[in-house]
């Protein structure tokens, strides 16, 4: 092979080598470099060098040529004082290098911090330790990363090059052999004569795409999803409990309080559908929701606490407005008129469990929920 | 043979030879079995036009570097288990409380494992960067036509990204188990069984069974460190291969062409300015790491489905979908026993469905409105295509008042006003705010060209009265420079039958001309008149085609180097 006629990187070497060989001998003054810095002679940023070169040595590379002819290097147009003045190149030098030798000491640091720094465990940030870490962490890649920077933008030749854009799109031929090319093996394989393979394959192969199907169907266990959707864990005669374990009697709550309970079941804070909120109102101040006569005990009234909005806990009462705010979307719902809807985007009320004292004294739910709890969903009716 | 350490040293040393020695070898080596060459030096001298928006996307691709670094940390400890333990670690205000084994191994995460806070922190602020750029990216992409024609496709991996980005994020801050995490789980169960027909399918196709169940952990765990992000992968690198290929989009100037890329070869300083900018990426979110408490996990306590706290936000890339579902009013209908929750499907899923749907078309939209279906590499500037800009701060408005929404409760106890009065205020924003916002901007857009007009036609007030003979006073202007003509002027390509006569035959016109004008002095810098006196309130429906060529700008180069 006979070495390249002219070197492809030749523009970037030629100004390149060392920042002191292009001091030796200096760039152009200013005036003269506004002269030609505009670059913008056809010869200029037309030439692709390299692409010459490819050409000379006989594969030429239309599509991807690393053509870079140079139009004006930025630093000809606004000379750094680095390119000018040696004494400021060797400053720069030396904050790149103590940039990276700040790296290497952030990692010396860290290293050893993380070793034998005092970690307060238990305590939030775990005292200083994990501050003291992000630190040295950010000194170690920061140095590094700096440093790169800098010595880019400061030390190295960074020319403005050109670069031709390949033509998008194949040209006509070629794309007129491609086409020939898959017609001819649609022809090979006899498609058009044997339309009945084509059907039967469409059939077979389409067929395939429904074989994810019975899994996925699978994965979401539905022949039990409507029943689960309906039915919450109250049963009839099922006491009311408190988070602590202890079941709620007639007269533990005062007028205007408020109580979370919930069924006796193992794990009753996962029984994401059951929590109830239990509030006592002066009798005269509560108007049941139609249908719903009877199942509030002397002023003591039971909601499902699900949103039926999407289900967040409706958590905040508001004990002389008896309003009960849902802190997600903010549903507000009027506990003293059967939790119907007065503000936001919830559009049910919360149903409410019939509830009624046991011989012992003890609030009972009367059975489950007479409607789904919760968020609204198609099947329900 | 050539090789690609072929390039001569300007001083060979015995150590550089020694290295070259070296680096040759090493060349050889590999080139004669991958024959690489042609591609590696073809690939260092690529050439990369700079401006400092194109680092949005850069930001982007480092923060998910980042993301599988850590996120690979945190794997080790992390356990994607709902089975009930008690907690007994070093945080003593939860000791002896029921949690989930998912909840405790992020608490042993936070206070037991060394270095643990800090890599759980540098992911989660990575993951907040990844959105953060990835949106910005995405408008610098959108208000410079950047998605143009021969660009539509990746652009469409784009949006595709931000949408999983979105996801993984959401799947991300879901697994701690914790209070927080548990109620955004709750809403997103509640969302997927208020879709018409197949709702109640899908959310127990994710779930595996009512609201909580005891499965959906572990398939958040395997769609957040394996199925999205290995998408997201994929889709990334056919993103970076496609800018390889169709080589990178830049902004109007002296040399720059449609046919032309203009800026720095990528070897040596566009490639250490990258790698340096991905290591201070790295370094800034190890500090906001290190210093900046993020979710902090312990503060909520275990996940329990009748708990929630008051003010409660997901991460800021969910708030504009909870703004959504908060401004929406309670609408629903029911019947032949079926239930359409409109009040949650509208926010939910459809605002957001048609929003990244239009966004995933708008390429082909804008072409078939505008007819404009060539090629462009050089970028507009806003105020280029008033319309489409308009379009953009309409949505942006639109995006804006739905995520700020997301937090009227924190505006309200703020400010100490109603939560319902900031919810109706921003229900009337949302219906208004957005026309008004796109009939401003295309005003300032058409405002900014007629001041770019007056730039490229008069000059530079230079500040010089001048008495004529008449009487009248008149102040001279200098022309503009060319670079920056040439950047002004691709906004008004020539439009025949608008131009001044004199101008349209294409010679220089010597008026305001500097009188020495000539080689080696401004003149070189400044162009005399303007080749076209061009509309600035052209239409884009009306831009053709043949329009679009580039002969002001030969023109412009051309008499700037008489």
């Amino acid at each position: 092979m006979t070495p390249p006629p002219e070197d492809p990187k030749g523009t970037s070497a030629d100004a390149s080598g060392s920042i002191r060989d292009r001091l030796q001998a200096p760039p152009q003054p200013p005036t003269d470099a506004e002269t030609s810095g505009s670059g913008l002679t056809d010869a200029a940023f037309q030439q692709t060098d390299s692409a010459a070169a490819l050409a000379a040595r006989g594969r030429s590379d239309q599509q991807e040529s690393s053509s870079a002819g140079t139009v004006a290097s930025d630093e000809q147009m606004h000379p750094r004082k680095e390119d000018l003045d040696p004494h400021e190149a060797k400053i720069a030098e030396r904050k790149v290098a103590s940039l990276f030798l700040l790296s290497f000491l952030a990692v010396l640091g860290f290293c050893v911090w993380y070793l034998v720094g005092e970690q307060e465990f238990g305590q939030p940030n775990n005292g200083l330790f994990t501050p003291i870490l992000g630190v040295l962490l950010a000194l170690a890649l920061g140095g590094v990363g700096a440093g790169a920077v800098l010595w880019a933008k400061l030390l190295m030749v960074d020319e403005e090059a050109v670069q031709e854009r390949h033509p998008f799109g194949s040209p006509d031929d070629e794309r007129a052999a491609t086409a020939e090319a898959i017609q001819k093996g649609l022809d090979d394989a006899n498609i058009k004569r044997r339309p009945l393979l084509l059907g039967t394959l469409a059939v077979g192969a389409g067929s395939l795409a429904l074989l994810p199907l019975p899994f996925a169907l699978g994965m979401g266990r539905w022949q039990h999803k409507e029943r689960e959707l309906e039915t919450t864990a109250w049963t009839e005669g099922m006491r009311l409990y408190r988070s602590n374990g202890q079941p709620v009697r007639l007269g533990d709550l005062q007028v205007g309080a408020v109580e979370s309970v919930f069924p006796d079941v193992p794990h009753p804070q996962l029984r994401a559908d059951s929590p109830v909120l239990l509030i006592r109102m002066r009798p005269e101040e509560f108007t049941p929701a139609p249908g719903h006569e009877g199942y509030d005990y002397q002023g003591h009234i039971a909601y499902s606490s699900i949103c039926t909005h999407l289900g967040c806990p409706v958590k905040l009462y508001e004990q002389r407005t008896h309003h009960l705010l849902c802190p997600c979307h903010q549903s507000t719902f009027d506990a003293s008129r059967g939790a119907e809807v007065i503000f936001g985007p919830a559009a049910r009320r919360l149903p409410q469990l019939a509830i009624s004292v046991d011989e012992d004294g003890y609030f009972v739910a009367n059975g489950d929920f007479d409607e789904p709890i919760g968020p609204s969903y198609w099947e329900r009716a | 043979m050539t090789t690609s350490g072929s390039v001569a040293t300007s001083r060979p040393s015995r150590a550089s030879t020694l290295s070259g020695n070296a680096a040759n070898a090493t060349g050889r080596w590999v080139d004669d079995r991958l024959g690489s060459s042609n591609f590696v030096r073809r690939s260092l001298n690529k050439v990369f036009p700079d401006h400092w928006s194109f680092m949005l996307g850069e930001i982007a691709l480092y923060s998910f570097i980042i993301l599988l670094l850590s996120g690979t940390y945190l794997a080790f400890f992390y356990t994607p288990s709902l089975a009930e333990v008690v907690y007994d670690g070093s945080f003593t205000p939860l000791v002896g409380v029921e949690m989930s084994e998912a909840y405790e191994s992020t608490l042993n995460i936070a206070f037991d494992v060394r270095g643990g806070l800090i890599m759980r922190q540098i992911h989660h602020w990575a993951a907040l960067l990844f959105v953060v750029s990835i949106v910005v990216h995405l408008m610098r992409v959108f208000f410079t036509g950047a998605f143009r024609k021969p660009r539509e496709l990746n652009w469409v991996i784009g949006v595709l990204l931000l949408i999983l980005a979105i996801l993984e994020g959401f799947a991300g801050y879901s697994l701690p188990d914790d209070l927080l995490s548990g109620t955004g789980l709750r809403i997103a169960w509640s969302i997927m069984l208020a879709v018409p027909v197949v709702g109640t399918w899908v959310a127990f196709l994710f779930f595996g069974a009512e609201y909580p169940g005891t499965e959906f952990l572990d398939r958040l765990y395997i769609a957040h460190v394996f199925i999205v992000p290995l998408i997201l992968l994929g889709l990334i690198t056919a993103h970076m291969m496609m800018i390889w290929y169709q080589k990178h989009t830049q902004f109007a100037g002296p040399g720059r062409t449609e046919e032309n890329v203009v800026g720095s070869r990528l070897y040596p300083a566009y490639a250490a300015k990258a790698g340096g900018f991905f290591f201070l990426v790295f370094a800034v979110l190890a500090a906001m790491g290190g210093l900046f408490q993020i979710n902090p996990v312990w503060l909520y306590g275990p996940y329990n489905p009748s708990q929630v706290t008051a003010g409660s936000q997901p991460d800021w890339y969910v708030g504009w979908l909870d703004g959504a579902t908060r401004l929406m009013p309670g609408w629903e209908v029911s019947g032949l026993g079926h239930t359409l929750a409109i009040n949650v499907i509208v926010p939910a899923v459809v605002i957001p469905g048609l929003i990244f749907t239009l966004m995933l078309a708008y390429p082909w939209l804008e072409q078939r409105f505008t007819g404009d279906r060539d090629f462009h590499h050089i970028l507009d500037r806003p105020r280029d295509a008033p319309v489409r800009t308009a379009i953009g701060a309409m949505s942006l408005s639109f995006y804006l008042v739905l995520w700020i929404s997301g937090g009227n409760d924190v505006i309200a106890s703020i400010f100490d006003i109603s939560v319902n009065h900031t919810t109706y205020a921003g229900r009337i924003a949302l219906l208004l705010l957005p026309p008004v916002v796109y009939v401003i901007t295309k005003r300032i857009c058409i405002g900014l060209q007629e001041s770019d007009k007056e730039l490229v036609h008069h000059g530079i007030e230079s500040g010089t009265i001048r008495r004529l003979p008449s009487g009248e006073f008149v102040e001279e202007t200098v022309p503009l420079p060319v670079p920056y003509r040439l950047a002004l002027n691709k906004v008004e390509p020539s439009e025949p039958g608008h131009g001044n006569k004199e101008l349209a035959s294409g010679e220089p016109v010597p008026h305001g001309a500097p009188s020495d004008g000539g080689h080696g002095d401004m003149t070189q810098w400044v162009d005399t008149e303007p080749k076209s006196k061009k509309g600035f309130l052209r239409d884009k429906s009306k831009r053709r085609a043949a329009e679009r060529p580039e002969p002001t700008r030969a023109e412009l180069e051309g008499s700037g180097q008489q």
